[in-house]
């Protein structure tokens, strides 16, 4: 039974991905101590890495999807059952800040797929969660994907890949905005899809996903290379002023929202 | 610039509030654990049900509400175990957060 980790990364105009699946490559050989595979292009891969990947598999990426600040290639996160070489796989988006073994234990939680349907906002602790629209569902996560080869797991890849190539529908069956294509909408439709239209309990990753968000700031404390400790500050309005607030934090995956933030991490 | 410095120009204060949250956000996780087929998780709740049950093998509902036929006294040493040394983790680090402003 083979086991790994499989990222997905395509430079854009303004974010150079690779770097950033190589720094999270390394954490995860570390701290989780699974191989890698990239799935990238042949546009993004660098001529002077020194790090190695276990695989990297080069497709050829679906540029249709604008975001504020430019290109964003996130389409064709379906691929991942058929391009992961591991009998059980953890598909985790690049940007996710891995400091200690914690997931490794979605390989145990569930019989062959799991992803959050929670999160939790360092230093917003009421935030809402998200859902599709008000009318439809709460958002599932495709931040952290762990699946196992079944027959199931086939499914509900081949029901992502149908709800990317007809997002427009679903988004207006769903009323939310088609114009970005968002992995975590397409995994919400399709794992209810094949679900039968409902979410399984053993599909939930028992703990929360941990998001640092966009008016949040990530400094590390230590320029180690497998620093662990960080401190979270952020700006809390009260009463028309400025409060600088802040958080220490060791040995907790969490997921970085602000690029930019991310950017300045691995620097 | 190191964080220190970073916090001392910018003045800003520790919240012990999102503190909180967060060591509890972390150490909940290391309290679930997977044994003998389920899914549980070794909080008080749990351990005092294995813990007033006499029979060795029992049937206890998991987290995700499947019943699963259990050795006793195994999932109870395993729990106990888990929330000994996840508790302990826990006092130490609040303790540690505690004194900072």
């Amino acid at each position: 039974m083979t086991r790994g980790a499989i990222l997905f990364a395509f430079n854009s105009p303004k974010y150079n991905y690779y770097k950033m699946a190589e720094y999270t490559a390394k954490r995860i050989n570390h701290f989780l101590n699974l191989p890698v595979t990239l799935i990238t292009d042949k546009d993004s891969l660098p001529t002077d890495s020194n790090y190695k990947f276990d695989n990297v598999v080069l497709v050829e990426p679906d540029k249709n999807n604008i975001r504020d600040w430019g290109i964003w290639i996130n389409k064709g996160r379906y691929q991942a059952y058929e391009l992961s070489p591991y009998d059980e796989t953890l598909l985790l988006d690049t940007d996710y800040m891995v400091n200690s073994d914690k997931l490794l234990k979605t390989f145990d939680v569930s019989v062959d797929f799991c992803c959050h349907d929670t999160t939790t906002f360092l230093m917003h602790p009421n935030a809402p969660q998200e859902v599709l629209s008000a009318y439809s569902y709460k958002t599932l996560w495709a931040t952290v994907v762990a699946f196992k080869k079944t027959k199931r797991t086939k499914q509900i890849f081949e029901c992502l890949e149908m709800v990317q190539k007809n997002y427009d529908h679903y988004a207006n069956i769903h009323s939310f905005i088609a114009g970005v294509y968002r992995n975590d909408y397409a995994l919400t439709l399709a794992l209810r899809i094949a679900n039968g239209h409902t979410v399984l309990p053993g599909d939930i990753i028992p703990w929360n996903l941990l998001h640092v968000g966009k008016n949040t700031s990530v400094y590390k404390n230590s320029d180690d290379e497998f620093n662990t400790e960080y401190t979270v500050m952020f700006d809390n309005w009260q009463k028309g002023k400025i409060r600088k607030e802040y958080v220490t934090i060791k040995d907790m995956d969490f997921h970085v929202m602000n690029k930019d933030n991310f950017m300045e991490l691995i620097a | 610039m190191d964080t220190k410095t970073l916090i001392a120009e910018a003045k800003a204060r520790f919240n012990h509030n999102s503190a909180k949250d967060y060591l509890k956000e972390k150490y909940e996780t290391k309290l679930i654990i997977a044994d003998q087929g389920g899914l549980w998780k070794a909080d008080p709740k749990t351990i005092s049900f294995l813990n007033s049950m006499t029979d060795n093998f029992i049937v206890v509902v998991d987290t995700f509400n499947n019943p699963v036929q259990v050795n006793r006294d195994k999932l109870l040493d395993v729990l106990r175990e888990t929330y000994n040394k996840v508790m302990l983790e826990w006092y130490k680090e609040w303790t540690e957060l505690e004194g900072k402003r």
